[in-house]
């Protein structure tokens, strides 16, 4: 762990809780591990899972609230000091497969300058979708992002209708400027959404060290992922994901 | 720390299921027992599987579980005075409902009841612990906004009458039959008596009592409901803020018998939102916002799908807190007792037409 409000956050999780964990794992979002031989205690997270948005829609998908879906659209533009085009498709490619329950079997790329991306993607269970990425938007704003979902019976976002950008809940007016404010997690109040997210991940594996297996493996399929999408980029064509 | 041995009374509180979780979950409860108002509660609970025997009496329960340290007094608001003095001649520790009582002479009982007996006794003001209003109390503590002149304040929802009946009859929401106003056919009981909390946070975050309040009642929109389910309330508090609250029962629902999906009919079905005006500027907050959206099943309507609710969570801790290190909790009844005055002086300003003065 580096952010050192991240680490103390989850030593009180840990705490309270009275999880013993062990303090030698490098718990970092998966994507800080791309293009890195991981060593025995690299713990790639998909701290977004952690994230009650993707866990609400992905029970909306899984429970069949919205039912045979069809199409997922995907956007996620962030600033180039905080994130890499790999980073922002290795979230966007693990949430295309965890909320749809489905793995991507083909995908179509392209990108310009190393700062924006345009990927088709098709899934095993036939559904299509879209996943616009850019790292073009300025330092400190949050992540510009859309998470729609096409059903036969119904249409499942992340995003409010009859709006472009995220929503915050606190927003202030003042002679200072505008400010937002999206606090979603009271127990680790003062962390924002991405480190709360990170945190609850990484207490998850504390609790039970036997998922850093399966967190490999995944690691290394959406590594595959940002692989495949470079080389259609590159090769100006349609792959198919091994 | 040995975790705290705790029921929960009568399960017929709209906030019952949201304690199911954190009792389970949490390491410093152990959940022992609960206790059911009608054979239906107890049927409907026992579906959830959570492994806790129900009783068909408070009595009987706390007779086969003398161990029983505190309890979640999820009951209709005419059973607490009843249920206090239970738990406070055991010295069981209460988590009240948001509504101990509207009868003062009940309230001062209670608070009488708690000192005496030293049990701890905290009243469920759950916002206390949202996120959302950590961070407005933040940015007051920081004087973001200056000096406040404005307070406004939504807290609506649907009606929860269908599933939890007894939040339709004046005797057991508001505590006796009284008419709303001279010729009106409608009782005190309805939507004010479920919405105490944005009278609470006023007086929390301004730092200030009520001066006088003024309250008008509309038509209801369920023309059934012997209760209000229509209001607004305006008024200023002592250090000069105005403020207006809409604490309806606007939102339309489904007439479920016990609350599931597709129960609202407004995509979103509560919602407790504040636009505060001050000196430097205006603050919007959404307590319960932003969250994920859908139109699938049951309805395909445009639903708002809730993504967080841990109140609870810190809820429970401080209640915890209280009972272990034997200290004061900070929702107390001396606290809360001024905001139920000043929902009483709206239903007395309904009535006499006029702003009361508190």
């Amino acid at each position: 762990m580096t952010d050192s409000n991240i680490e103390s956050a989850l030593k009180q999780l840990m705490q309270k809780y009275e999880v013993k964990g062990h303090p030698r794992l490098n718990l970092l979002p998966g994507w800080h591990f791309l293009g890195k031989k991981l060593n025995e205690h690299d713990v790639p997270l998909l701290t977004w899972r952690s994230n009650r948005r993707f866990t609400e829609l992905q029970k909306l998908v899984s429970e069949q609230v919205v039912e045979d879906v069809s199409m997922l659209r995907f956007s996620s533009f962030g600033s180039n000091e905080e994130w890499s085009l790999e980073a922002l498709m290795y979230r966007e490619f693990d949430l295309c497969e965890f909320i749809s329950g489905s793995n991507i079997v083909s995908l179509h790329a392209v990108f310009s300058d190393n700062s924006t991306g345009n990927i088709i993607v098709k899934l095993a269970s036939g559904v299509i979708g879209s996943m616009e990425v850019g790292v073009q938007a300025p330092v400190g704003r949050r992540l510009l992002e859309r998470h729609e979902i096409i059903a036969r019976r119904g249409v499942a976002s992340d995003m409010v209708v009859d709006t472009q950008v995220p929503q915050s809940s606190v927003y202030t007016f003042t002679r200072e400027g505008e400010s937002v404010y999206k606090d979603v997690d009271n127990e680790l109040f003062g962390l924002d959404e991405f480190q709360a997210e990170w945190v609850r991940a990484a207490f998850e594996v504390q609790k039970e060290p036997g998922q850093s297996e399966d967190l490999k493996t995944r690691h290394a399929r959406l590594s595959r992922l940002v692989d495949t999408a470079l080389m259609s980029n590159s090769g100006k064509q349609k792959m198919e994901v091994i | 720390m040995k975790p705290v041995k705790i029921a929960i009374l009568s399960l017929t509180h709209g906030h019952t299921r949201k304690y199911f979780q954190t009792l389970k979950e949490n390491p410093g409860l152990e959940w022992i027992a609960v206790s059911a108002e009608s054979e239906k509660v107890r049927d409907n609970f026992l579906k959830n599987n959570y492994q806790v025997p129900c009783y068909m009496s408070d009595e009987e329960m706390f007779e086969k579980h003398p161990d029983i340290e505190a309890v979640v007094m999820a009951s209709a608001n005419s059973r607490h005075i009843e249920q206090f003095r239970m738990c406070a001649d055991r010295g069981i520790h209460i988590l009240s409902m948001k509504i101990p009582s509207f009868n003062m002479k009940e309230y001062d009982e209670m608070v009488e009841l708690v000192e005496a007996s030293g049990i701890v006794c905290q009243v469920e003001l759950e916002l206390h612990y949202n996120p959302v209003v950590n961070r407005i109390q933040n940015l007051f503590s920081q004087n973001k906004l200056g000096k406040i002149s404005g307070f406004n304040a939504t807290n609506i929802t649907l009606s929860p009458v269908w599933a939890f009946p007894w939040q339709g009859v004046p005797e057991q929401s508001y505590g006796k039959r009284l008419p709303l106003s001279p010729g009106d056919n409608r009782f005190r009981g309805g939507a004010l008596c479920d919405h105490p909390h944005v009278f609470d946070m006023i007086r929390w975050l301004t730092n200030s009592d009520f001066e006088y309040i003024f309250a008008e009642a509309g038509p209801n929109i369920r023309k059934e409901l012997e209760v209000e389910d229509i209001l607004l309330v305006n008024g200023k508090m002592k250090n000069g803020v105005s403020f207006l609250f809409d604490p309806s029962w606007s939102r339309m629902e489904e007439r479920l018998e016990v609350p599931a999906p597709g129960w609202e009919v407004f995509p979103k079905r509560m919602e407790v939102n504040l636009t505060i005006s001050g000196e430097n500027g205006v603050m919007l907050a959404d307590c319960f916002g932003p969250n994920v959206y859908h139109n699938g099943a049951p309805h395909n309507r445009y639903t708002v799908h809730y993504t967080y609710f841990d109140e609870w969570i810190g809820l429970m801790d401080e209640f915890i807190h209280c009972i272990r290190n034997q200290s004061f909790p900070k929702i107390n009844l001396k606290w809360h007792k001024t905001t139920i005055e000043a929902m009483n002086a709206c239903y007395e300003s309904i009535y006499t037409g006029q702003p009361v003065y508190l």
